[in-house]
C-alpha cells in the first residue's frame, strides 16, 4: 500500500477519529477546570475510574448506556472530592491532582480485583460497548457519506461538545462566572460570585467529561478494562489543552494535530519503521509546538 | 528547651496523628468485612517490624525513593515544577545497564562507572524541560509530563535494538555482568550498598542546601525570585544547576535500582518511582534531612502492603490509596494552619519567652 493510499483511505480517517475522541473529551474537561482556576491534573485518574465504572456497571446491568452514566457520575464524584480537598481542606491543587491519579491507579486495580478476582484485565466480564451511529441520509451521500457516518456515538458527542462548551464559556452567565473566577477570584467574590461553588461545579463538570473519556476507552476503543489502560492519555490531554490556548476550538485544532500524529505513528509501522520511535511522535509534537508558541509570545511581549 | 524546637515538635505530633488517622480510615473499610479485622490492621502495621529481614525489606524499598525524593526536593526548591524525574529514573537505569553491557570491565570500579553514566544520561530528562522554560518560557510542568513518555519510548527502542537478549522470552536486556552488580547487605533481602549511597546523598544535599552559600542562593531563588533578582543573583544559572543536580540524582536512582536489584533491565513502562519521589518531597517538607525518614515510612507502608497481600489476600495496591490520602492530609492547610493549632504554637512560644 503506498503512502498516498493510506492518507486517502477511509480507514485512516476513522482511526484519526477513534484516537481523537478520548483526547478531545478529556482536554475539554481540563479546559473547563483551567478556566475556573483549578487546573485538573487528576484527569488521568478520572479517565481510569470512568473506564472501570463503565465496564463494571454495563456488565452488571447489561446496558452500555447505564455503564456510560456510571462512568460520568464516578468522574464527577472524583471532581467533587478534588474540589473538597482543595477548597475544603486547603490542600495544594497540583498535589490533589497527583493524589487523584495515584488513588485511581490503585483503586481501579482493587475495584477490578474485588469485582472479578483478577487484577489485570476484565476480559471475563460481558461488558457493553457504546453503539456506532449510522447517520440517516448522510450515509448515502457519495464520497463523504462513508467518511462521516458510522462512527461511535461518543465520537459525535465529543465533536458536538466543542461548539456547546465554546458557547457555554462565551455566552452564558455560568461561563462568564467560570472565567471571572479563573481570572481574578477576589474580584469575582466582591461581586457576589461564590468562588468555591463555581470551582466545585467546574471540577465536577471536568470529572464528568473525564469519566466519559474513560468510558470511551473501555467501551468503544476496546471492549474491556485493563490495569492503567489510559496509558498517559490524561497527560496528553493536558498538553492539548495548553496548546489550545484555553478555547474549545483551539483545543479541537490541537487534538486533530495530535490525533493525526498518532495515526501516522500507527500506520507508518506497516512500512517497517521502528514501532517505538513512531510512538514518540504524539509526545514530541506538543513539546515542539508549545515551545515555538511561547518563544513567539516572548518575542512579542504584548501577548494575551 | 528551645521554643522553636518545641513548636516544631507540636507540628510533628500533629503530622503523625493525622497520618495514623488516615491509615486507619483507609484500612478499616477493607478490614471490617474480614473475619478478624484486628488481624488485618496488625498485619499491615506490625508485619514490617516483625523481623530484621522485614526491616531490611523496608530499607530496600526506601532506597530508590529516597533518591527520587531528594531529586524532587532539589528541583522544587528552585521554584520549577519539573516532573522529569520520572523518566530520569528510567533513563538512568537503562544507561547504567548499557554501560555495564557495552563498556569494558573496570574491575571494582565497574558499578561506579555505570552509575555515573546512568546519572549523566538520566539528567537529560530534567535539564530539557528546565532549558525550554528558561530559554523560551515553555511551561515546564506540561513539557516534562509529555517528555517522560517520549523518553520512555526512545528508551524502549534502544533496549529493543541494542540491548535485547533474543534468547529471553520477553523484551529484556542481556544479563548484567556480576562485577557491575551492587553488593547485597542482608541475606534474604535485596538490600544493597545503594542504601548507604542514598543516606550519604541526602546528608550531602542537606548540608549543601542549608550550610553553604550556593545552597542558600538556591533557596532564595526558589522562594523569592524577585528578591533574588534584587540581590543580583544569577537566577537562571542557579535554577539550571538545580535541574541538573535533580536530574543526576534521578538518574542515579534508576542506575542503583537496576544494578542493585535486577539481573536484567526489563522496564517497558515508566517505573513510577519519580511520582513517589514527589510524595516523599512533600512529606519531607522539601527538606533533604527529612527525606530519609519519609522514604523509610513509605517503605514501611509498602512492606505492610506486601503482608496484606500475602497473609490476608488483599492486594497491596491498598498502599496507593493510603499514600494518596496521606498526601492530601499532610498538605491540608485546614489542619496545619487551623487557628487552634496556630494559637497553641503561639502560646508555647509565649510561655517560653516568659520564663
Amino acid at each position: 500500500m503506498t503512502g498516498l493510499a493510506i492518507i486517502t483511505d477511509p480507514a485512516t480517517f476513522a482511526t484519526v477519529l477513534r484516537v481523537m475522541t478520548p483526547l478531545l473529551i478529556a482536554a475539554l474537561g481540563i479546559l473547563i477546570s483551567d478556566r475556573a482556576g483549578v487546573f485538573n491534573l487528576g484527569m488521568e485518574g478520572m479517565m481510569l475510574t470512568g473506564a472501570l465504572a463503565g465496564v463494571l456497571v454495563s456488565a452488571w446491568t447489561g446496558s452500555a448506556w447505564l455503564g456510560l452514566s456510571a462512568a460520568i457520575v464516578a468522574g464527577g464524584l472524583i471532581g467533587a472530592l478534588m474540589a473538597f480537598a482543595v477548597n475544603g481542606l486547603g490542600a495544594n491543587l497540583i498535589i490533589a491532582g497527583i493524589a487523584v491519579n495515584l488513588a485511581a491507579s490503585s483503586g481501579t486495580t482493587l475495584g477490578l480485583f474485588f469485582a472479578t478476582g483478577d487484577k489485570g484485565m476484565s476480559g471475563a466480564l460481558r461488558s457493553g460497548v457504546m453503539p456506532s451511529l449510522d447517520l440517516p441520509f448522510v450515509r448515502d451521500i457519495p464520497g463523504i457519506g462513508p467518511l462521516v457516518s458510522g462512527h461511535n456515538v461518543l465520537t459525535y458527542g465529543a465533536l458536538l461538545a466543542v461548539p456547546l462548551i465554546s458557547l457555554m464559556m462565551a455566552r452564558t452567565a455560568f461561563g462568564l462566572r467560570i472565567r471571572a473566577v479563573g481570572v481574578d477570584p477576589k474580584a469575582a467574590a466582591t461581586v457576589g460570585i461564590s468562588v468555591k461553588l463555581i470551582q466545585l461545579q467546574a471540577l465536577v463538570l471536568s470529572g464528568m467529561l473525564g469519566g466519559m473519556a474513560g468510558a470511551y476507552l473501555s467501551m468503544g476503543y476496546v471492549s474491556w478494562f485493563a490495569q492503567d489502560m489510559t496509558a498517559g492519555r490524561g497527560f496528553i490531554a493536558i498538553a492539548i489543552e495548553v496548546m489550545g490556548m484555553g478555547t474549545a476550538w483551539g483545543t479541537l485544532a490541537a487534538t486533530i494535530v495530535i490525533a493525526i500524529a498518532e495515526t501516522l505513528a500507527i500506520t507508518m509501522q506497516t512500512f517497517g519503521l521502528p514501532n517505538e520511535l513512531m510512538q514518540m511522535i504524539p509526545y514530541v509534537v506538543p513539546i515542539v509546538i508549545l515551545t515555538i508558541w511561547t518563544a513567539r509570545g516572548r518575542a512579542r511581549p504584548a501577548g494575551r | 528547651m528551645n521554643r522553636a524546637l518545641l513548636a516544631g515538635l507540636v507540628r510533628l505530633a500533629i503530622t503523625l496523628a493525622v497520618i495514623a488517622a488516615v491509615i486507619l480510615a483507609v484500612l478499616i473499610p477493607f478490614a471490617l468485612p474480614h473475619d478478624q479485622p484486628g488481624a488485618v490492621v496488625a498485619a499491615f502495621l506490625l508485619g514490617p517490624l516483625s523481623s530484621v529481614r522485614h526491616l531490611g525489606n523496608v530499607a530496600e524499598y526506601a532506597t530508590p525513593i529516597a533518591f527520587t525524593g531528594l531529586a524532587a526536593t532539589v528541583v522544587f526548591r528552585s521554584g520549577l515544577f519539573n516532573l522529569g524525574i520520572e523518566s530520569g529514573v528510567f533513563l538512568g537505569g537503562l544507561a547504567a545497564t548499557a554501560a555495564a553491557l557495552l563498556l569494558p570491565s573496570f574491575g571494582p570500579f565497574t558499578p561506579l562507572v555505570a552509575i555515573i553514566v546512568g546519572a549523566v544520561v538520566g539528567s537529560i530528562s530534567c535539564v530539557i524541560p528546565g532549558e525550554l522554560r528558561l530559554r523560551w518560557d515553555a511551561p515546564e510542568m506540561v513539557t516534562s509530563l509529555v517528555l517522560n513518555f517520549a523518553i520512555l519510548y526512545a528508551g524502549v527502542f534502544f533496549l529493543n535494538y541494542y540491548l535485547r537478549d533474543p534468547a529471553a522470552g520477553s523484551l529484556m536486556s542481556y544479563r548484567i555482568p556480576a562485577d557491575a552488580r551492587l553488593d547485597r547487605l542482608l541475606s534474604g533481602t535485596r538490600l544493597n550498598s545503594g542504601a548507604i549511597v542514598a543516606l550519604a546523598a541526602c546528608l550531602t544535599v542537606g548540608i549543601w542546601l542549608y550550610f553553604t552559600r550556593s545552597g542558600l542562593n538556591l533557596r532564595i531563588v526558589g522562594q523569592g525570585p524577585a528578591f533574588a533578582a534584587h540581590l543580583g543573583l544569577p537566577s537562571r544559572r542557579i535554577i539550571m544547576q538545580a535541574q541538573l543536580v535533580g536530574g543526576l540524582i534521578a538518574g542515579m536512582a534508576g542506575a542503583i535500582q537496576v544494578l542493585g536489584l535486577y539481573p536484567r533491565f526489563s522496564w517497558t513502562q515508566l517505573p513510577g518511582l519519580g511520582w513517589t519521589g514527589i510524595i516523599i518531597a512533600i512529606l519531607a517538607r522539601e527538606n533533604p534531612f527529612y527525606v530519609v525518614p519519609a522514604a523509610l515510612f513509605l517503605g514501611y507502608l509498602q512492606v505492610g502492603g506486601d503482608f496484606l497481600a500475602r497473609d490476608i489476600g488483599i492486594p497491596s495496591e491498598v498502599v496507593g490509596l493510603v499514600t494518596a490520602a496521606i498526601m492530601l492530609a499532610v498538605t491540608a492547610s485546614a489542619i496545619f494552619q487551623h487557628p487552634a493549632v496556630l494559637r497553641l504554637i503561639r502560646r508555647i512560644r509565649r510561655v517560653e519567652a516568659a520564663q
